[in-house]
């Protein structure tokens, strides 16, 4: 390969590392909103856990909580 | 409900921007012919004039929506004009080191101080990079309007930046682009005019993407906000 062809591939490269380092930064962040939705859900679910009834509109609530 | 046309819309840009990606790179290194006086260095040309123009385009679009922000209030303007912000700055890395690899392969140097388009484009990388240390020193409204009025103001250093090599012709950097049109056949321009397109095409990509990743994180505050009001 010639010099001017090795300036042009590490011009070309330095480009395309940037846009791999962004979307390994995307799939960071994604993974981190991931995690807290994932933590959430369980936050929620145990909620519901600890309080059967909560947030059911009386005609749906059980009959014996009627 | 929540509104899926977002998500419609990175889809639809995502793979058009890496279909002409593809196409530009095809085009300028197996299509576009090698430059009679630089030969295979000219090459970088294509890829570092568009992303050059997108850094400059990120800024105006940066400027417009701090103007927005101004007048109407709204924080959503406030939120694409800092990410139009960072994709800017960015962007303006990536000119200055693959400019610098031209500039070493075809003058022999990385770097020539005496050159006003050089000079004059560090200088507009260095004021928005001191965008974000003043956006860090403030909180909540104030931080939003003075972003804002940072961004209107830095952005008249971008004319002067755009204007130096034109005004002072006697430097080394080359103008391609002059009144009397581009200095360049025709067989050149069309693989330029197709990666412009597609460096246009990954900026808002990324807009759009930041802008996504940061609904989905306000989200995701304000249910564990509640979550938390009611333990």
């Amino acid at each position: 390969m010639s010099t001017g062809a090795q300036y042009v591939v590490a011009s070309y490269g330095v480009v395309l590392f940037a846009l791999l380092m962004y979307v390994v930064v995307v799939g960071l962040k994604s993974a981190r909103l991931a995690r807290e939705a994932e933590l959430l859900a369980r936050l929620v679910e145990r909620e519901a856990e600890l309080e059967p009834d909560a947030g059911l509109h009386p005609a749906d609530a059980p009959p014996a909580a009627r | 409900m929540t509104d899926a046309r977002p998500d419609r819309r990175l889809a639809a840009t995502g793979a058009l921007t890496a279909a002409l990606v593809a196409l530009a790179v095809f085009g300028v290194f197996f299509v576009a012919p090698e430059d009679a006086d630089q030969g295979i260095i000219q090459k970088i040309f294509y890829f570092h004039v568009a992303i050059a123009m997108v850094a400059l385009l990120a800024f105006l679009v940066a400027a417009i929506e701090g103007i927005r922000y101004l007048r109407s209030r709204d924080l959503r303007h406030d939120e694409v004009s800092t990410v139009c912000v960072g994709i800017g700055l960015a962007f303006s890395v990536l000119v200055v080191i693959t400019g610098s690899i031209w500039a070493k392969a075809s003058w022999g140097t990385w770097w020539v101080w005496t050159d006003p388009r050089l000079v004059t484009f560090v200088i507009v990388l260095l004021l928005y990079a001191a965008y974000f240390v003043l956006r860090s020193s403030a909180e909540g409204e104030r931080q939003a309007r003075y972003s804002a009025v940072y961004s209107v103001a830095a952005f008249a250093s971008v004319p002067l930046s755009f204007y130096s090599v034109r005004v002072a012709r006697s430097f080394v950097h080359p103008v391609v682009f002059s009144r009397g049109g581009a200095e360049m056949p025709d067989s050149m321009l069309v693989w330029f005019v197709v990666s412009q397109i597609a460096m246009v095409g990954v900026f808002l990509t990324i807009l759009q993407l930041e802008l996504i990743q940061r609904r989905a994180d306000r989200a995701l505050r304000r249910v564990k906000a509640r979550l938390e009001a009611m333990a």
